[in-house]
């Protein structure tokens, strides 16, 4: 779905961060900015990734993306594992404002359990919800 | 946007094509199609900012060039109607109050131009320093509207409109002309480090802002066939940054001394009788507790104000002011306080960007090279 000029793609989870989080068939889970947070930042000149094997909890800041004016934190959507990292970002952050649900995704985590990713994606946001918190960020602005 | 914000005479330009954000209580545009571009467009071609935002200061009266002599650093005496200068207002400590740009207009007439975020600091210090002395000081921020046009081109755009040539002022000299059939001052200077003039706009005030507009839209049109773009405020600290350029409030404040901040060219402590000049003596023999320095990472990363500098040993060494990320060289670049000992040039430091270490060197100003790009940049490069 769209809010305005941003895209929300639906059967994504949300945070209040403008993270995005997908479960793969593997029940591993892709994580990423989303359309909304890609256009605030503008311009993204740098991204630092996460170590692959680190362990995070949910909601923690794990990485960071800069544009030309500010740093801003990556928080992980849900706990667990870094398995893997987009290490294409390092040659070419701007794939996180060209394509910042696909080709500019920035982790892979593999959830510490099946309930404990249950949980987690509980305190998220579907699409809808976040398509009506972004839509109410944009109005108070 | 926070309610109350002021406006400028620009602001119907910028709404609905800049993304605003707040800067010294002004609702000001941040970019238009984004700072790289604009950056790039000054540094290649030609580009146009609103600095309406700044505060212009009347200094007038038969002791208005003693009275800036006593509250200015800089040698007043010896500059010329027609020229302006930099310098810097202090205090009894030789703490920075603001840096200013003071052009004379005439034996007895001056006119401050005063970082926006200390207008009302600066207006209080003048009049209190002035009290005894026949000088008037009246604020024109709101009366005179003023943008900048910047960039290897921005002569040839001047001279489509101008009914002066302008291609003889020099560096910090400006001249009264028309532009467009509106009396306006031409200076030629500006915060980029690239060839370019401010333009003065008389008679304009903020309420009914169509004639400073007019002009904006003619150097927008006139510019057109050179690649002009309007900038924003994100080019504006792209571009001072990588041409070395402090930035009050940022890269120095009261806490900061003319010394310490690199300014020493602006300071004439033969000149007797200034406030702070003391002070100033006394540090000038000691030298500096730290020092502003230049630094370009080698590695990847980006620098902001408050990371801090590590010595190679690993130990605390000093702050960065200033980071962004570099348009033209991209690579992190900051401009930073380290102990005097590691401000050689060729120095090796480390950014602390808090999940890592990112390696730098001290550079000695501009961060580009001075042949390709600036304003004393060789001809037909």
């Amino acid at each position: 779905m769209k809010v305005g000029e941003y895209e929300v793609p639906e059967g994504l989870y949300y945070t209040r961060e403008h993270e995005w989080a997908k479960v793969l068939p593997d029940g591993t889970v892709l994580m990423g900015i989303t359309d909304y947070a890609q256009k605030k930042l503008h311009e993204i000149v740098n991204v630092e990734l996460p170590e692959v094997g680190a362990e995070v909890g949910q909601m923690e800041a794990f990485a960071s993306v800069d544009s030309v004016k500010a740093t801003s934190e990556i928080y992980s959507p849900v706990s667990g594992q870094v398995i893997e990292v987009n290490e294409e970002l390092f040659d070419r952050p701007e794939l996180l404002n060209q394509d910042p649900y696909g080709q500019g995704w920035i982790a892979k985590i593999r959830p510490v359990s099946q309930e404990a990713l249950e949980k987690d994606l509980k305190a998220l946001m579907t699409a809808e919800q976040y398509a009506k918190y972004i839509e109410g960020l944009e109005s108070r602005a | 946007m926070s309610p109350g914000l002021k406006r400028t005479h620009f602001y119907s330009f910028h709404l609905g094509k800049a993304r605003m954000g707040e800067f010294a209580g002004f609702e000001m545009p941040l970019w238009y199609e984004g700072i790289i571009p604009e950056h790039m467009a000054v540094r290649e071609a030609v580009g146009v900012f609103d600095v309406s935002h700044m505060g212009r200061v009347a200094v007038e009266g038969p002791d208005a060039e003693s009275f800036l002599n006593y509250v200015l650093t800089g040698d007043i005496s010896s500059l010329r109607p027609g020229r302006s200068s930099y310098s810097l207002m202090c205090d009894e400590r030789g703490g920075i109050i603001d840096d200013v740009v003071v052009l004379r207009r005439s034996s007895d007439a001056f006119l401050l131009v005063v970082n926006a975020a200390n207008r009302s600091k600066d207006l209080r210090w003048l009049a209190e320093h002035a009290e005894g002395r026949d000088v008037a000081i009246k604020d024109l921020s709101d009366d005179v509207a003023m943008m900048a046009v910047q960039g290897p081109k921005a002569q040839d755009v001047i001279e489509l409109l101008c009914d002066k040539p302008v291609s003889g002022l020099k560096w910090h000299s400006f001249t009264e002309a028309h532009i467009s059939g509106t009396k306006v001052m031409v200076a030629r200077m500006g915060y980029t480090g690239e060839d370019g003039f401010e333009i003065y706009i008389w008679d304009a005030p903020v309420e009914s802002p169509e004639k400073a507009l007019r002009i904006w839209n003619a150097i927008l049109e006139a510019g057109r066939d050179f690649g002009i773009r309007p900038c924003g405020l994100g080019a504006r600290d792209t571009l001072r940054l990588e041409a070395g350029y402090r930035l009050y409030g940022t890269d120095m404040d009261e806490n900061t001394t003319p010394f310490e901040a690199g300014l020493s060219f602006a300071v004439d402590l033969g000149k007797e009788g200034f406030i702070g000049r003391e002070a100033l003596l006394k540090e000038a023999e000691k030298g500096p507790d730290k020092v502003l320095v230049c630094l370009k990472l080698v590695e990847k990363g980006v620098p902001r104000h408050g990371y801090k500098i590590l010595g190679a040993d690993g130990h605390e060494a000093g702050w960065v002011t200033s980071g962004t990320f570099s348009p033209l060289l991209k690579c992190g670049i900051a401009m930073a306080y380290v102990r005097p000992e590691l401000s050689e040039p060729g120095t090796e430091l480390l950014v602390d960007l808090r999940a890592r270490r990112a390696r730098a060197v001290v550079v000695k100003p501009p961060f580009y090279d001075p042949a390709k790009y600036g304003r004393k940049r060789r001809a037909g490069t």
